[in-house]
């Protein structure tokens, strides 16, 4: 089978703006969750999330785009330019039928749609961006990635809650594997801190309480844990195969080599508690890898700071590991920046990806005393450690399950 | 009345007053789209106080049809 490799990384988060002010604060374990100052969401129960306050510092969008875009689709076109950069990629110079774009999404880009659906209300159909119709909606940063770069090959937007960018990762490298496509641009990007997202959010229940203590708050695995936090952002790679980036004598950052997914089929809302599917899940992408569960030494956990989640999580990941999962370290530092729902499990293998070339295990802040045994976690310090594999685990609403394996690339 | 029609224009759709220019098509001269042109007609009949048929103003229209088509309505 053809190797597939992540080349270059383009990262928009609360933590930073681009790979090396992101992984500097990553390793420093420091918090980017605080009360929310976009609008006044005070009466919420919860308040608090991962902001991004200087999108337009490190932007190349001009004001004439910019106004008929949402923030969501803002923070693809930076992430993907800087991956493009990092991959020393000119696009201009690819062949546009044998490039695409798989990109994970939530909920769509609602800082658009409920400032033009109020004016819909108070000024009447006039009053509403003719914009409205083409900024919203889950794929809208696709169309705009494609249309900024001229990208016309196969491309697809993956909508599945929380695991909708680590799918569409496993999606492209079976695409690239097929031979379809010369390079993918790959990841998600969500734009939740907005009134009525934020409301969704609560109304789903899973949301840290803890408002006081905003940096406190997301604690995964946590005997205190009360729920997740939002945040937003965008992660986004350029992947090709591995004999492609050597024909541009480009070293790959890691292999691709594994992805798989499952479904509960038991809530609308939670998990199966037993967390059999997920394990059947991360079965299928260690067998997709051609590896055994021995050979993983570091796990990227989703995390949700829910119990059943946690618990189920767990309950997968020692069902798979068996004995050694006392021994192989996880963790999860997101706790950091907040979950960035479609675009969480991106910014997770970018993260895991960075640890692998720095040897360097990313902190789980706030978990102080663990709620489960048996499990190696990274707490609040950081781990000096030679990654060599990985396994990263993103799980959406309802039971979906995903789970990709990466390699370190060596020559 | 053409420099109100051409403040809209660089208002709206964030051009630069440089790139108007009064006898090309706002196609050829700012690559103006089919929902921008939503927007600019929308525009100039609330700046006007005129009702304009879409078919009257296009994306071939100049900076000098549009003074002329809005002239002709308002009757200036």
């Amino acid at each position: 089978m053809v190797k597939i490799a992540a080349t270059g990384i383009g990262i928009v988060s609360p933590s930073g703006i681009g790979k090396r002010q992101f992984w500097a604060n990553i390793k420093s374990g420091r918090s980017f969750v605080k009360k929310i100052t976009r609008f006044d969401a005070s009466k919420y129960p919860s308040h608090i999330a991962g902001q991004i306050d200087d999108l337009e510092k490190y932007s190349h969008v001009s004001e004439r785009l910019l106004k008929k875009i949402d923030a969501f689709s803002h923070m693809a076109l930076i992430a993907s330019e800087m991956a493009l950069q990092d991959a020393g990629i000119d696009i201009k110079q690819e062949d546009p039928n044998l490039v695409g774009i798989f990109l994970g999404n939530a909920i769509g880009g609602w800082l658009y749609a409920e400032t033009e659906l109020r004016d819909l209300y108070i000024e009447g159909r006039e009053g509403v961006s003719p914009y409205m119709a083409s900024a919203w909606f889950p794929a809208a940063p696709q169309g705009q990635v494609s249309i900024y770069y001229g990208i016309k090959g196969f491309s697809k937007t993956v909508v599945a809650d929380r695991a909708g960018s680590l799918m569409a990762i496993g999606y492209a490298r079976k695409v690239l594997a097929k031979d379809k496509l010369n390079m993918i641009l790959a990841g998600g990007m969500e734009a939740p801190v907005t009134p009525y997202a934020l409301l969704c959010c609560n109304t789903y229940g899973a949301l840290s309480k803890n408002n006081t203590n905003p940096q406190e708050a997301y604690r995964p695995f946590d005997k205190k844990r009360d729920g997740f936090v939002i945040g937003e952002g965008a992660g986004i790679m350029v992947m090709e195969s591995v004999e492609r980036a050597k024909s541009r004598a480009v070293k790959p950052f890691v292999l691709i080599s594994g992805y798989g997914t499952t479904c509960d089929a038991v809530d609308r809302i939670n998990p199966a508690e037993d967390g059999k599917e997920l394990a059947r899940a991360i079965n299928m992408a260690l067998a997709d890898a051609g590896i055994t569960p021995e050979k993983i030494d570091y796990i990227s956990l989703d995390g949700l700071a829910v119990d059943i989640w946690d618990n189920s999580e767990a309950a997968a990941i020692k069902s798979v590991f068996g004995s050694r999962t006392e021994s192989i370290p996880m963790s999860c530092p997101k706790s950091m920046f907040g979950n960035l729902l479609g675009a969480s499990g991106a910014v997770d293998l970018i993260i895991t990806i960075l640890a692998m070339e720095h040897n360097l295990i990313p902190p789980t802040i706030n978990l102080e005393e663990p709620a489960l045994n048996g499990l190696k976690f990274i707490g609040k310090e950081p781990k000096e450690y030679k990654i060599n594999k990985a396994l990263i685990i993103s799980r959406g609403r309802g039971g979906i399950n995903s789970a990709l394996v990466v390699e370190k690339y060596e020559n | 009345m053409k420099e109100k029609i051409k403040n809209i224009l660089v208002t709206l759709l964030k051009v630069k007053p440089e790139e108007l220019k009064d006898d090309v098509s706002l196609q050829d001269g700012i690559g103006v789209d089919s929902t921008e042109m939503v927007e600019t007609v929308i525009a100039l009949e609330k700046a006007f106080g005129t009702k304009l048929n879409p078919k009257e103003i296009t994306k071939f229209s100049t900076i000098n049809d549009i003074e002329k088509v809005i002239s002709s309505k308002i009757g200036r």
